[in-house]
C-alpha cells in the first residue's frame, strides 16, 4: 500500500495532536488541586441537627446520599477544638452526636475567631458518618471547610 | 443496708472519676506514601476520634477513611476506590491497643515520656497486630501523644496498578498526633 507524502504528513500531525491532548489531560489530572470551597456550589443546605438526625436514622443511607458532597451546614457551635496545629469546629445535638468541620488552609484564620455559642454556616466536603464505639455516639466529619456566614 | 448501698454508690462514682477515660474528637493522622515517581499520595485526617485510659494504658482510635484530605482530587479518588481502601465497603480504620510500658509514664507529673504501644490495627477490613514507639507529654491536665510507624499495604490487602508500578510507597509512614485537654 502506498501512502502519499501529504497523507503521511497528515497522519503524523494527527498522531502528534492526539498525543499532545492526552498529555494535556494527564498533566491536568496530576496537577489539579481542590478549589476554594467558598467558590464551590453546595449540593445541600441544611441544619446540623437535621444532618445528625438523618445519620442517626441510617448512616448507610445517609453516607450514600451525602459522602463526598458539598454541604452547607447551619447550627450553633458547641466547641472549637485544637487539632494539632489547626482548629476544628463542632456542632453537637443534645445526646452528644456531632458534626465536625476541618478547614481549608486559607479559611483557618476565620475558624480560629469562632467561639462556642456562635451561630454559623459552614460549607465543606462531607466525609460521611459512622457510629463511634469509643464515644457511643454518631459522628459526621467534614474536610476542606470554609465559613460562609 | 442503706448505708452499704450509699458507700457502694460512692465507691463506684469515685472510681469512675479517677479512672476516667480521656477522649478527643480532633486527633490527627497523616500518611506519606510518596515516591520519587509520584509526590501526590499523601493526606491528612484531622477529625480522628481517640481515647486514652491513663489507669489501664488503653488506647483506641477511630478514623473515617473519607476524612483523609488530599491536595489532588484524582489521588483522593484512587485512595477511596474499590482497588485501594474501598471506603464505601470499609468506611473506617480503627486501632485498639495498650501502652505496654505504662509504669514508665507518670500521668500525674509534668514531663515527656517515651511510650511503647501495641495493639490491633484494622484497615480495609483486615486486622493486624502492630507495635510502635511514641512520645507522651504531660502538661498539667493536658496529655499529648505522638507516634510514627510504617504500615505495610500488602498486609492489609491494598493493591493496585499504581502501587505495583512503584508510584505509591508500599510502606507508607503514618504519623499520629492527639491531645487530650
Amino acid at each position: 500500500m502506498v501512502i502519499s507524502k501529504t497523507r503521511r504528513k497528515n497522519i503524523l500531525i494527527a498522531v502528534l495532536l492526539i498525543a499532545l491532548a492526552g498529555g494535556g489531560v494527564l498533566w491536568y489530572l496530576f496537577t489539579e488541586k481542590f478549589g476554594d470551597t467558598r467558590k464551590e456550589k453546595a449540593d445541600y443546605t441544611m441544619s446540623a441537627q437535621d444532618l445528625i438526625a438523618e445519620f442517626k436514622k441510617s448512616d448507610s443511607l445517609a453516607n450514600k446520599k451525602y459522602a463526598e458532597r458539598m454541604i452547607e451546614v447551619t447550627g450553633i457551635v458547641t466547641a472549637v477544638e485544637p487539632a494539632d496545629t489547626t482548629v476544628n469546629i463542632k456542632m453537637a445535638d443534645s445526646t452528644g452526636s456531632y458534626v465536625i468541620f476541618a478547614f481549608q488552609q486559607q479559611h483557618l484564620a476565620n475558624a480560629r475567631r469562632v467561639k462556642a455559642g456562635d451561630s454559623l454556616s459552614v460549607k465543606g466536603s462531607c466525609s460521611g458518618g459512622a457510629y463511634s464505639e469509643i464515644l457511643e455516639t454518631e459522628y459526621i466529619t467534614f474536610k476542606r471547610c470554609a465559613i460562609s456566614k | 443496708m442503706k448505708k452499704t448501698t450509699l458507700i457502694f454508690a460512692l465507691l463506684i462514682s469515685g472510681a469512675s472519676v479517677f479512672a476516667q477515660k480521656r477522649t478527643t474528637t480532633s486527633g490527627t493522622i497523616s500518611f506519606d506514601a510518596t515516591t520519587s515517581l509520584d509526590a501526590l499520595p499523601r493526606a491528612e485526617n484531622k477529625t480522628v476520634v481517640a481515647a486514652l485510659d491513663p489507669k489501664t494504658g488503653g488506647i483506641a482510635f477511630e478514623a473515617i477513611i473519607k476524612s483523609f484530605s488530599f491536595v489532588n482530587p484524582m489521588m483522593q479518588g484512587h485512595f477511596n476506590s474499590v482497588n485501594w481502601l474501598d471506603s464505601d465497603k470499609f468506611p473506617t480504620a480503627t486501632f485498639k491497643g495498650k501502652i505496654t510500658n505504662l509504669a514508665a509514664v507518670n500521668f500525674s507529673k509534668d514531663g515527656t515520656y517515651p511510650a511503647e504501644v501495641s495493639g490491633d490495627l484494622t484497615i480495609h477490613g483486615v486486622t493486624k497486630t502492630i507495635s510502635t514507639k511514641g512520645t507522651i507529654v504531660v502538661t498539667g491536665k493536658m496529655i499529648s501523644a505522638t507516634a510514627a510507624f510504617v504500615v505495610k499495604v500488602d498486609d492489609y490487602g491494598i493493591t493496585g496498578k499504581a502501587i505495583e508500578a512503584g508510584k505509591v510507597n508500599k510502606e507508607p509512614k503514618v504519623s499520629v498526633a492527639v491531645s487530650f485537654n
